[in-house]
């Protein structure tokens, strides 16, 4: 065939490189409305659930067996099960109905009503619901802090200038497993030097993380990971009862903890026993649900691919966040892992979230250049910054950062750097020089930093945990070096975990370490001039971007 | 797979060493009964509003951990953890606020305080597909209701132990 030229130029443009498939529901390759998915159904007999959608008990594998157990109000099922799932979409994305009135009925649904309720929202209607649905009043966002050196200076630097633009929630991971420790600690130190009150985690191998959670390490945990069929679950090395189990430790310890699911995971892995991907989604979060756990990060996360290439996938993502908040979950939703090369493909991927604001809207923006996120990339970040900063401002939106100066992010790398430099010092770890401190104050990228000795490096984090370090020692290193005020962060962030009011849904701490949950700032949305409004010193913030020209200087 | 089970145990082992020298914990104040009373979303956050309520297990208040006592090695790990009066509280707080989900994984949490990492890692690593025979996970059970007085999560592990018999994922069913 003779080529159309412009069909030519147009195949050269970025979004060619994306993948596309047509639906294939017998691989599961279906966002929702599933040929395949169960009809929602429910038969309660002596205040126990024993048929649910079209299995009765005998046939119900481990995970309908959990979610009929735990995971439903039974006392409300029958009803809600009767009533029309238009009806139900209808009071979600009406402005005159609140929250509160919708949970009792939201919280009675089985798996397949609760997707099926979502199968009758657009888009926009789907915006509007989260907008109102999402728990805690006011929206944030979460960021990842890595590196692909694993350079502990560069990731504390990092993390301050991260905190200090308002992330409440800092995740980092390792390129090499053996350092989680020394990036467990960098990453708090330097969170808490660029903004007292940020909470950090360290995903990595479930046991270990939580071993680091014990120590003081971290804060929190989210990477706790559950699945929507019985064979990846299984696969997954875990049941909804180990997990159900793991939660609690974690409690047990005043670490707060979210699960992790997201579409499109069953059928990476293999089994999605020809059902949609927001059916399957939908019994992770019942799972999650019936665990007791508050929170879940869920929008497809590092799956993204999968939905982000099937017709209504996108669409599908935000009604799958929508589906945790309607059980009264936290939702980190997503938007992290990198899925378009289009830069336009990658704001509509946002704009749900962005627009209609979620507990964290991100569930990983890139704090740092993608060529450094070891989670694979993110779809936002840091040389995304000030266009996020320009669209809040142009739509006068919270997404959760604040613009900054550079002047005060170069006194922030610094003194985060410095800090962890005294707390190496401090715990007899291999030294960070004064050269190190000043490039990870500047650096553009990992490569900027100057080598450090790995494998004395991994030896330093074994010793880590071999010596029983805790945050104590931890204190006591920034306290001796000088860093009295970060030694005070540390120290207040422990004393949280005694008190364990941020084991609450949807929590997060102000710079002055006041807790900001679903319990003390439920979302009250109920039509305009209702709701999350944002506070004048933050619009202030907000509009004060350093490009905006001031036309008293022209 | 072999990597993470020597991690485990590494870990397990670390955790062993460190606790055969930890003092026992003291007896627990009583925080909840203090008042008497079911918690509320009102008492929330615990922190500022019940300060004198937030003690760690062994017994000292939150306002006795300062950074001074912290410099001077009067701060112990054991000092800086959660007790089971508080996580009972936090659980009152989250039911009243209508998450019951929440309160039972607090009420199961608060049994879990006593269990010592080590133990906790380990019967966590048990309920995992196919490590346990169904005898195996009833014994732990046991040791949970007569060892550690933790009757809910007891029974939350025999609920396990019958279903993974169901479904086939006990030691040998892979």
């Amino acid at each position: 065939m003779k080529r159309q030229k412009r069909f030519e130029e147009i195949e050269k443009r970025p979004v060619h490189l994306d993948g596309f498939v047509d639906e294939w529901p017998e691989e599961g390759f279906v966002a929702m409305d599933g040929p395949n998915d169960p009809k929602p159904s429910v038969t309660v007999r002596d205040g126990e659930i024993v048929e649910m959608d079209g299995k009765t008990e005998d046939e119900f594998d481990l995970i309908d067996k959990f979610i009929a157990k735990h995971s439903i109000k039974i006392e409300n099922a029958e009803k809600v099960m009767a009533m029309d799932s238009v009806k139900i979409a209808n009071m979600l994305c009406d402005p005159n109905v609140t929250r509160e009135e919708i949970i009792p009925i939201t919280t009675g649904m089985t798996p397949a009503k609760a997707a099926d309720v979502i199968c009758q929202l657009n888009f926009v209607e789907m915006m509007m619901a989260v907008q109102k649905m999402r728990p805690r009043k006011m929206p944030a966002s979460q960021c990842h802090v890595t590196n692909i050196r694993d350079n502990p200076v560069l990731i504390a630097a990092d993390a301050a200038d991260a905190a200090f633009r308002g992330f409440p929630e800092q995740e980092t991971t390792t390129a090499v497993a053996r350092y989680a420790p020394l990036n467990a600690i960098s990453i708090m130190v330097g969170a808490q030097t660029g903004r007292p009150g940020v909470i950090t985690q360290c995903s990595v191998e479930e046991a270990m993380e939580l071993s680091l959670g014990m120590r003081g390490f971290t804060a929190y945990a989210e990477t706790i990971s559950v699945y929507g069929t019985e064979q990846v679950f299984t696969d997954g090395d875990d049941t909804p009862w180990s997990k159900g189990f793991l939660a609690s430790c974690y409690a047990s310890r005043g670490l707060k903890m979210r699960f992790t699911s997201g579409s499109g995971s069953e059928v990476m892995m293999g089994y999605a026993e020809g059902k949609s991907m927001l059916y399957l989604e939908s019994r992770c979060i019942f799972i999650t649900k019936g665990c007791g756990v508050q929170g879940l990060q869920n929008g497809a996360v590092s799956c993204i691919g999968i939905p982000g290439a099937v017709p209504s996938g996108i669409r599908e993502v935000l009604g799958e966040n929508l589906l945790c908040m309607m059980l009264d979950i936290e939702c980190a939703s997503g938007n992290d892992q990198a899925f378009s090369h289009s830069d336009i493909r990658r704001t509509e991927r946002l704009i749900g979230q962005f627009l209609a604001g979620t507990d964290y809207i991100s569930s990983g923006y890139s704090s740092v250049p993608n060529y450094d996120n070891t989670f694979a990339g993110s779809n936002t970040d840091a040389m995304d910054y000030d266009d996020y900063y320009a669209m809040q401002r142009d739509l006068k939106i919270n997404g959760g950062i604040v613009p900054v100066k550079e002047e005060d992010i170069i006194r922030v790398r610094n003194k985060a750097a410095r800090a962890l430099q005294s707390v190496f010092k401090g715990l007899n770890l291999p030294e960070i020089t004064d050269e190190e401190v000043e490039a990870a104050t500047y650096a553009f990228t990992s490569k900027d930093m100057p080598d450090r000795n790995m494998v004395e490096d991994m030896k330093s984090a074994q010793d880590i945990m071999d010596r029983g370090i805790t945050g104590v020692d931890i204190i006591k290193s920034l306290y001796e070096g000088g860093f009295e005020d970060v030694a005070d962060a540390v120290l207040k962030l422990l004393q949280q975990r005694i008190a364990g009011d941020f084991l609450q849904t949807s929590a997060i701490f102000d710079k002055d370490w006041n807790v900001i949950s679903a319990v003390n700032n439920s979302n009250d949305y109920n039509g305009p001039g209702t709701g999350y409004h944002m506070e004048d010193e933050l619009w202030e913030k907000i509009k004060n971007v350093p490009m905006a020209i001031n036309p008293s200087d022209v | 797979m072999t990597e993470i089970d020597d991690l485990i145990s590494k870990i397990v082992n670390n955790v062993q060493d460190a606790s055969s020298s930890e003092p026992k914990p003291e007896p627990v104040k009583q925080a909840t009964q203090a008042l008497n009373r079911e918690m509320t979303r009102d008492d929330y956050p615990l922190f500022q509003k019940h300060p004198e309520m937030v003690n760690a297990p062994t017994g000292k208040n939150v306002s006795e951990i300062t950074l001074e006592a912290a410099i001077n090695g009067q701060v112990k790990p054991e000092d800086l953890r959660i007790s089971s009066d508080t996580l009972k509280a936090q659980g009152e707080i989250a039911k009243n606020s209508g998450r019951e989900a929440i309160k039972s994984n607090m009420d199961r949490a608060a049994e879990l305080t006593s269990i010592p990492d080590e133990r906790l890692l380990e019967m966590y690593g048990s309920l995992r597909p196919y490590r346990s025979s169904k005898q195996e996970l009833l014994d732990i059970a046991d040791e949970l209701q007569n060892k550690y007085n933790a009757v809910i999560t007891a029974n939350f592990v025999r609920e396990a132990a019958s279903e993974y018999e169901i479904r086939k994922k006990l030691k040998g069913d892979n």
